[in-house]
């Protein structure tokens, strides 16, 4: 190929960084040539996103070297690297909604004529970068607000590319985006590449890097394991790559009793999200729902908790059809589901860890439904704090003072106030250092011991294998192939992100 | 609004100049105005439409400034006050000394900018909510202008101000001057947001504080800015109110005029959260306000029912505005 | 990491104490003012003694200040920019109610009592209903809603107040009585202190410190989503805070009848109106604007340091200065409670 020969656009060699006492990269290596797209593939928290941030100058590296059309370069900020005409695109879109599409490219650096903003020279120039992203012209005075998501992604690329960019980091584009709109973004790709902006792609989804990529960085455990060319590789030896020579794990394996189904999905629809998705979790069973980001496994979790709610299918909880309204019915129904984002949807911040327990279980912990019997929830939040070993002074302590993982017991421990039926975890140990996942993983077994029929909703690949007595992949918003316990996390990996061809 | 069905023809550089709102408003008044016209004979008179345009003039060019504001996501409740304190020192200078009109206006300008920089000061640099702040500079700008005013009244103001005023003197062509100077000043900022960047800036700031901070905006500088811009309008706009008084001003100057002002804003379709809204909005707003509530009198109603209605078009404008918003996030 | 952040904040626990807990920091300031008062009377520059006897009789002010006070830090503590312009006009239009049912009429006075309360529950529903149904920002909400109030109020008697024979013999609600038993040591107090403004701050101790609803309410007020997924209802909790502050307005409209011995159509929204100082009240008292953050001890508190405040200032300056300087006192201690408020916030506040 003519590529091997020119010299690349950006190479990255030997690149270190720690945080702290983590290594987050260790002589890491990316070379990204000009007019390709190069993808960056890795599970969560193989170092993809740091390596991401050092180009696009939001961090430093402790080693190693860049080199801009072969000669060296330091990208020692957010600037330097805008200046090199390295931009980046995060997953979500960062834009004013009330201003139009040319305001939102030119804000802050607009072009002006006697004092005056000049509307039609930036307009021209924004017209001339729709045309390139192969929009129509008219999007150049709407409003953003009115646009959809993937129109606002659009945007932002063409935000990105404003700065003559030469190379763009586009961020997990797909994983907010339908399967048209991800058309839409490909052949906007596929024009930039055309004139010969080099495009660094982060993405989960394995099958889409085939129609996309030229060539693929595989990263594991904050190192780059190498670099191929797409047309070399399957999805399965891509996933193979990602997750390395497996490991057997030590976990004993678990008699599962077999009890009744406690929460049983039958072509469960909502409309967009997901379709026939059809999901079985026995009493004392821990089945995991694994998925990619925008795969419609969270929309799942949240139409059973009655956040969002189903437009198809049937939902039955301990044998009988229902349709949670709220969470609040959801909760009458036995069913009980630690949100995804801790800090947004399960803290509250100021308040004490008993009244974080407490909350949602008033009605149980009050005399007469009325006056809060605080001897109960102080017995209550006590029991559960020493139960899940929460690390705290005392009860009185305000959350938002506590560690990730603390606080994240602490949120579990509000589900487990009125022994649920059903739980739901979403995402239980993200964000989470290591012991404290030890033991979330090892109360998750307990609880189902004790006879909880628990539904794992998760995207990290060994948490599943982990505690799961079943694996039940979600891909583009339907449940496809069933997993058991003794699965391989290639196997999993590539049913997940691509087909398993 | 489904641009990718159907893109326009032919590329306008910026959004329609007048919003839907607007032209709701421009229709209400019309229909107000011709109502009025039937069932009183005397309503289309010079008369009658003159001092309406006159009483406009001062809330509606306090609008403009507070209409900066809130687009920044910020508040403005301390202009009654504000109007009060700029009214007495001017209105003692006249008293006491021979200035006229220029000097007069130039002192009551600059009292209003340097309580709107003691406002833009505290809210820029010091990041309190500026609700909170501006009712303790309310609170502040009161006690200094009943201090000025020491006990009573500023009684036997001279006309210099006249040209402001309801009489002749405060005419050409029968069209009031504050009322033209009003919609001169709206037309100047309507086009300054509209077409300088900086102007834009506010509607940034509005949107995301921080990310307009990171894409290159002076965030501290604009708000600070607002604040003056406000002061300053506040400044002329008090040489309207004594201008349209008597040769008597009392204490109760510029008393409830912030939530009159506010209320126009709303009325013209800007969001009190920030982030969209425009001048000419805002001097529709009070121009139906004082329609209504010379309307109500006219008919011979309760003047206080007026306040009935600006309160049933605040819970209209605004809860149109709630619903075009959730349409929109449903798309 | 944590070692010495711990070891920081043990340093400079005494500060925080005094910048995070808005109770002792008003406490001592109460003490200081007081003080100072005391020694400016002793030293002969006071137009009149302030004494125990003074103190007591100001706290008929702060009857209609505390419980709006108390009405405003429900709404604000709801979050989501909860605020209530209306409450000096619901203060107005109840007032008028109370002054029809008792006065003209001839409703018995507890029937009138309850029903003003209820009507004033009423309009804090209309404004619950916009706000927390509708999705109307509180601040447009009760700004409308205090226009069309304040002119209803006015309108609906032709602007004239109702002062007949039974409204004009409530002025006897506003005197100052003996306490029983230990009333011979300390000062009379004043009469409404018993009847409205301790059973107010009781009940609404009770409901934010002991209720189900007040946990639910800190809990939205702290994080609303995060009250969503946990399974509280939301929306029918900050429709509440609204109803309970159209309540306690109600309330206040009867006091105020009372005290005016008579009923005024514009009784909560003449001059400044009733809101905003109550606003000022919730703010100095450590409510925070954000939600979810305050007390009711601060709310007393802070209405304490402003009533007595006041008294001095009267007693400090002759004729109208004195009023004049309770605004200056007024709007310096809220712009200060702010700038506190902002810097303990980045100091303390975490992110």
């Amino acid at each position: 190929m003519a590529a091997e020969t020119q010299i690349p656009r950006l190479r990255l060699t030997a690149v270190s960084k720690r945080f702290g006492a983590v290594r987050a990269i260790q002589h890491a290596d990316l070379t990204v040539r000009a007019g390709q797209v190069h993808a960056l593939v890795g599970e969560n928290g193989a170092g993809k996103s740091t390596m991401i941030k050092i180009v696009a100058g939001a961090e430093t590296a402790d080693t190693g070297e860049i080199e801009w059309d072969g000669s060296p370069v330091r990208i020692g900020s957010t600037t330097d690297a805008i200046a090199l005409g390295i931009a980046t695109v995060y997953q979500e879109p960062q834009l004013f909604p009330e201003l139009t599409v040319a305001e939102n490219i030119f804000l802050g650096k607009e072009l002006k004529k006697q004092g005056r903003v000049d509307w039609a020279t930036q307009n021209t120039r924004v017209v001339e970068l729709l045309e390139l992203l192969g929009l129509p012209a008219g999007y150049a005075t709407a409003t953003v607000g009115d646009l959809s998501i993937a129109e606002q992604q659009q945007v932002s690329i063409a935000k990105a590319l404003s700065g003559d960019a030469k190379v763009l980091i586009l961020d997990e584009p797909s994983a907010i985006l339908t399967d048209a709109e991800i058309e839409v973004l490909f052949d906007v790709v596929r024009r930039l590449t055309a004139s010969g902006v080099s495009v660094i792609y982060i993405s989960h989804r394995l099958d889409e890097l085939f129609r996309i990529a030229d060539e693929v960085t595989v990263m594991r455990d904050g190192r780059t394991i190498g670099t191929y060319p797409i047309g070399e590789l399957s999805v399965r030896q891509i996933a193979h790559l990602m997750v390395g020579e497996e490991l057997s794990d030590a976990r004993p394996h678990r008699e599962v009793p077999a009890g009744p189904a406690m929460l049983e999905l039958r072509g469960l629809t909502r409309t967009g999200k997901f379709a026939d998705v059809d999901v079985t979790v026995h009493q004392g069973e821990i089945v995991a729902l694994y998925g990619l980001v925008g795969s419609g496994v969270s929309e799942i979790a949240a139409c059973c908790y009655g956040i969002e709610r189903a437009t198809g299918g049937t939902l039955a909880i301990a044998g009988k059809p229902e349709n949670p309204r709220n969470p609040e019915h959801a909760q009458r129904l036995g069913v009980a589901l630690l949100p995804a984002n801790r800090k947004v949807e399960g803290m509250f911040g100021f308040q004490s860890l008993a009244f974080n327990i407490s909350a949602g279980h008033l009605r149980l912990l009050s005399k007469l439904g009325v006056f809060v019997d605080r001897a109960r929830e102080k017995a209550v939040a006590l029991d559960l704090i020493k139960r899940l070993a929460v690390r705290t002074p005392h009860e009185r302590q305000p959350i938002s003072a506590m560690s990730g993982g603390n606080a994240q017991k602490v949120v579990l421990a509000r589900q487990l106030v009125e022994r649920p039926k059903v739980l739901i975890l979403a995402e239980p140990t993200q964000g989470v250092d290591v012991g404290a996942k030890e033991e979330i993983h090892r109360l998750i077994t307990e609880l189902a011991e004790e006879g909880t029929a628990v539904l794992v909703v998760t995207s990290d690949l060994p948490e599943a294998l982990r505690i799961a007595d079943r694996i039940q992949v979600v891909r583009g918003g339907t449940t496809t192939e069933e997993f058991g316990p003794d699965a391989k996390q290639v196997d999993l990996l590539a049913a997940a992100a691509g087909g398993s061809e | 609004m489904t641009i990718t069905a159907t893109p326009p023809a032919k590329i306008k550089n910026l959004p329609s100049p007048v919003t839907g709102q607007e032209i709701v408003l421009i229709g209400v008044i019309a229909v107000l105005w011709a109502a009025l016209a039937v069932s009183t004979p005397a309503f289309l008179t010079a008369g009658s439409l003159q001092p309406l345009l006159v009483a406009t003039a001062p809330v509606a060019l306090v609008g403009v400034g507070m209409t900066i504001v809130i687009i920044t996501g910020g508040i403005d409740v301390s202009v009654g006050a504000a109007i009060m304190v700029c009214s007495v020192i001017t209105a003692k200078t006249l008293v006491g000394s021979d200035v006229n009109l220029a000097v007069a206006v130039l002192i009551s300008v600059l009292a209003g900018g340097a309580l709107g920089l003691i406002n833009g000061f505290l809210i820029a640099y010091g990041r309190v909510h500026a609700i909170i702040i501006t009712f303790g500079t309310a609170n502040l700008f009161m006690f200094l202008g009943l201090q000025i005013f020491g006990s009573g009244t500023v009684n036997g103001i001279p006309g210099t101000l006249g040209f402001f005023g309801r009489g002749e003197a405060g005419r050409t062509l029968g069209i009031p001057h504050a009322f033209l100077i009003t919609a001169l000043i709206t037309a100047a900022v309507w086009w300054y947001l509209r077409h300088t960047a900086g102007g834009r800036h506010f509607f940034a700031i509005g949107g995301d504080a921080q990310a307009a901070r990171l894409a290159g905006v002076r965030v501290q500088r604009r708000v600070l800015l607002a604040y003056l811009t406000t002061g300053v309008l506040v400044g002329l706009a008090s040489c309207f109110v004594i201008a349209q008084g008597t040769s008597t001003l009392d204490q109760s100057v510029g008393s409830g005029k912030e939530l009159a002002v506010i209320a126009a804003v709303v009325i013209g379709g800007t969001s009190i959260m920030g982030g969209r809204g425009s001048v000419l909005g805002t001097f529709l707003g009070a121009l139906l306000v004082q329609t209504v509530a010379s309307g109500v009198t006219q008919l011979g109603w309760r003047s206080q029912l007026s306040d009935l209605f600006v309160g049933i078009f605040i819970i209209v404008a605004v809860g149109a505005d709630l619903l075009r918003a959730r349409a929109r996030r449903s798309r | 990491m944590t070692a010495t952040t711990l070891e920081k904040r043990e340093k400079t626990d005494l500060t925080r104490l005094f910048l995070t807990q808005r109770i002792p920091l008003l406490a001592v300031l109460i003490v200081i003012v007081v003080v100072t008062f005391f020694i400016n009377d002793a030293g002969g520059y006071l137009t009149a003694p302030y004494d125990f006897d003074y103190m007591s009789a100001a706290l008929i002010t702060a009857v209609p200040l505390a419980m709006l006070g108390l009405a405003e830090m429900l709404v604000i503590l709801s979050g989501r920019g909860g605020i209530d312009l209306s409450v000096g006009a619901i203060v107005s239009l109840a007032g008028m109610l109370f002054g029809f049912a008792y006065g003209e009429w001839g409703w018995p006075l507890w029937l009138a009592i309850i029903a003003t309360a209820a009507f004033g529950a009423l309009l804090g529903a209309v404004n619950g209903f916009l706000v927390s149904y509708i999705g109307f920002p509180a601040l447009i909400a009760t700004l409308a809603t205090f226009y069309a109030y304040k002119s209803l109020a006015i309108v609906v008697n032709n602007q004239q107040p109702i002062s007949t024979e039974p409204i004009q013999q409530l002025f006897s609600l506003s005197r100052s009585v003996e306490l029983p038993i230990i009333g011979q040591y300390i000062p009379d107090v004043p009469l409404g202190i018993f009847t409205f403004l301790l059973p107010t701050v009781v009940a609404v101790w009770v409901l934010m410190a002991r209720t189900a609803y007040g946990r639910r309410l800190y809990a939205i007020g702290t994080n609303d989503v995060a009250a969503r997924w946990a399974g509280l209802p939301v929306r029918d909790t900050r429709f509440k805070a609204y109803v309970y502050a159209g309540l306690i307005s109600g309330l206040v409209a009867v006091v105020t009848v009372a005290q005016f011995a008579s009923a005024r159509p514009d009784a909560g929204v003449s001059g400044n109106g009733m809101a905003l100082p109550a606003i000022t009240i919730a703010v100095l008292g450590g409510v925070a604007i954000t939600g979810g953050i305050g007390r009711v001890a601060g709310v007393v508190l802070a209405t304490l340091l402003i009533v007595w405040l006041n008294a001095g200032i009267l007693l400090a300056f002759v004729g109208n200065e004195g009023s004049q300087y309770q605004l200056l006192a007024l709007g310096t201690v809220l712009v200060f409670a702010a700038l506190l408020n902002g810097l303990t916030n980045r100091k303390y506040g975490g992110s």
